[in-house]
């Protein structure tokens, strides 16, 4: 499209404000809450002498100082693209101005939200390496405006990177495809990714709406418990099937219906060094993983469709992430074999599983203590007060299974170029972190693994939260200091080489 | 522990006192605290007047002559000129281990005590998450700054 439109660099554009729509944008979402807070209002003022019309006026106030709110942050907010930065200001009392450097711009991603979508905006994320979230958003443009801002600072950015080079831009339509999830594959996903969860959410937001609606809920209670007595006295074991059909069914539907909204039309391609994935079915986002900000890369495989030989392909990122845990997912559902090649195109090494050393056996015997006899324990003396705490005892064989088969799935080496962690019973993850993305190893011993002469290592890495890390844990003590000695060795190597 | 990575050294005896005199202001804070309380359940039960507030004060005063020490021995710390080493911790034993390529950014700092015990801590920046600031404290200013100089020197200008 910037063919079209030859754009020179030299060109300096005044300073240019969000798109006006974004005001209504920013101000409409809050309106549904405030209309449903006026029967609240009235219902909690009853005695009060809250007049409706009074209750009116106040939400039509409360509306006018959100417009307004909205407009002066919008009114405050320009954006310019000179030749070598772009150049952010915003705040209305606090003024700050903030200039992102061409070289540091990695790339620039493009989200639409529904509301965005029907009036044709989108929000341009100006990807950098690391720093705050919110660093480089422009929240709302046309999506016109998005297009021609993209090609602008990619072509910015390259000519930062390389002067000499002037490789030809690239749209969306020539990159190759690398991963695409099909309608059919993603409904198999969707069944695996049945969720209780989402049921109880929405028996959930049914109380909540009961609440603020105000509905006769013990009358309905009435009518169920008379229905429920009738089928009880015929038909009981039929009944309790066919509800947990129902919620096994709802469950799967739920599940699906999360999957199609979340990965519809998935698709990931690669140009210039960079990863390109888009989803999403009301909300589209498209989102730029830069692969020398790639830090590690995660197989997961879950429990029902990891046997069945499906896994997904993530990568954790410095900065710049969609996700909260850091972490991008390139392929959420694939073969083996069709993210063996993403795994390469990403520049991280082979995961080997025939080099793999396990942990000690107190792995299995700590979590047998803390996952099962202790619980048991308390279980037992609780029980004595509380009868119904014993029905809780039936729950600890998943645990048990969980902890007696620990130790097999917990491994560990020292590859070549990285170090490769595998963990996980429920979910068996596969972690690959090259030697020069380890940033600090941390030994910690417990009181009980003092006592059984074992040592965690905890590897900390760039971007990532601390939870489902690669971890190491239980090593014998000898083993985890002689380990560290190494990785710390091969840490530096991988430094000085890269440097 | 039977095999360590590395022999450490142990922190300065001044920061022994810095953590004394710390552990002691908090303390009498809460003794003070306590006190109050006592006054008041005096006034209202008739409990003899001190019984809070003495027991609070005897924990205080148990804590600052026997648990601070040995937490303090706790610490130690190592530096090879590839990684510094930190241990710390009474329950549960860490010994981060930070590699001298991998710091961003380093400071040497000093607090009012510190400063009247003649010892500094050292914070090292990493990009890491957990352990994105590992602070070394209770060495002497010019060993913190030796560090700090031959860490700086070796920082490298990659991006991460």
């Amino acid at each position: 499209m910037s063919e079209a439109h030859p754009q020179p660099a030299e060109e300096v554009l005044p300073p240019r404000r969000l798109d006006p729509r974004t005001v209504l944008i920013r101000a409409l979402p809050g309106l549904p809450s405030a209309i449903l807070a006026v029967p609240v209002v009235l219902a909690a003022s009853r005695g009060g002498g809250l007049t409706l019309a009074l209750a009116l006026m106040i939400l039509a106030l409360l509306m006018g100082v959100a417009l307004i709110s909205a407009w002066l942050s919008w009114r405050m907010f320009t954006y310019q693209v000179l030749p070598d930065q772009v150049v952010i200001s915003r705040g209305i009392i606090h003024r700050s101005r903030r200039s992102i450097p061409a070289q540091r711009i990695q790339d620039v991603s493009i989200k639409q939200g529904v509301l965005a979508r029907l009036i044709g905006l989108a929000e341009v994320r100006i990807e950098t390496g690391g720093g705050e979230k919110d660093e480089g958003r422009l929240d709302s443009v046309s999506l016109a405006e998005a297009h021609r801002l993209r090609e602008l600072l990619r072509g910015m950015s390259r000519a930062a990177a390389a002067p000499a080079t002037a490789t030809p831009l690239s749209g969306d339509a020539d990159e190759p495809i690398l991963f695409r999830l099909r309608f059919g594959r993603l409904l198999y996903f969707g069944l695996f990714r049945f969720s209780l969860l989402w049921i109880a959410a929405i028996l959930g937001a049914g109380q909540y709406l009961d609440q603020v609606l105000d509905l006769d809920w013990d009358r309905w209670v009435q009518v169920w418990d008379g229905a429920r007595q009738e089928l009880v006295s015929r038909l009981s074991l039929v009944f309790a099937l066919g509800a947990a059909g129902v919620a096994i069914g709802l469950g799967l539907m739920a599940g699906i219906i999360r999957t199609i909204l979340q990965y519809y039309g998935f698709r990931l391609s690669l140009a210039d060094g960079r990863f390109r994935y888009s989803r999403g079915l009301l909300t589209r986002s498209e989102v730029v993983v830069a692969r020398r900000q790639i830090q590690l890369g995660l197989v997961e495989w879950g429990l029902l469709s990891g046997a069945l030989g499906w896994c997904a392909f993530k990568v954790q990122t410095l900065g710049g992430s969609d996700h909260v845990s850091g972490r991008q997912e390139l392929a959420p559902f694939a073969r083996p074999s069709e993210v063996q090649p993403l795994i390469a195109l990403a520049g991280l090494p082979v995961f080997d599983r025939s080099g793999l050393r396990p942990v000690s056996a107190w792995h299995t015997r700590i979590a047998l203590i803390g996952f099962v006899a202790i619980p048991a324990s308390v279980l037992v003396v609780a029980a004595i007060w509380f009868p119904l705490a014993g029905l809780l005892l039936f729950t600890l064989p998943l645990p048990l299974v969980v902890a007696l088969l620990r130790r097999r799935h917990h491994r560990y080496a020292l590859a070549e170029t990285s170090l490769q962690v595998s963990r996980g019973v429920l979910k068996r993850r596969e972690w690959t972190v090259p030697y020069g993305n380890i940033q600090s190893v941390t030994l910690r011993r417990g009181p009980l693994q003092r006592r059984m002469g074992v040592t965690s290592l905890r590897i900390d890495t760039a971007g990532g939260s601390g939870l489902n890390g690669p971890h190491i844990h239980d090593l014998v003590h000898r083993d985890a200091t002689e380990l560290v000695r190494r990785l710390a060795e091969r840490v530096e190597a991988a430094r000085s080489s890269a440097s | 522990m039977a095999i360590e990575l590395i022999p450490l050294h142990p922190l300065e005896r001044g920061y022994l006192s810095v953590l004394r005199i710390r552990s002691a202001i908090v303390w009498l804070t809460l003794s003070a605290i306590a006190a109050a309380a006592d006054a008041g359940l005096h006034w209202r039960f008739g409990i003899p007047f001190g019984f809070l507030a003495g027991l609070v004060f005897g924990w205080g005063v148990i804590t600052v002559v026997f648990l601070v020490p040995g937490r303090w021995r706790r610490w130690g710390y190592a530096f090879t000129d590839r990684e510094l080493h930190v241990a710390n911790g009474w329950l549960t034993r860490r010994h981060t281990v930070v590699p001298v390529s991998r710091v961003q950014h380093i400071d040497v700092s000093q607090g009012p005590l510190e400063r009247s015990a003649g010892v500094a801590t050292l914070s090292l920046h990493t990009a890491g998450t957990e352990q994105n600031l590992v602070v070394l404290p209770g060495i002497r200013r010019e060993r913190a700054e030796e560090i700090r100089d031959v860490i700086r020197s070796r920082i490298s200008d990659a991006p991460w």
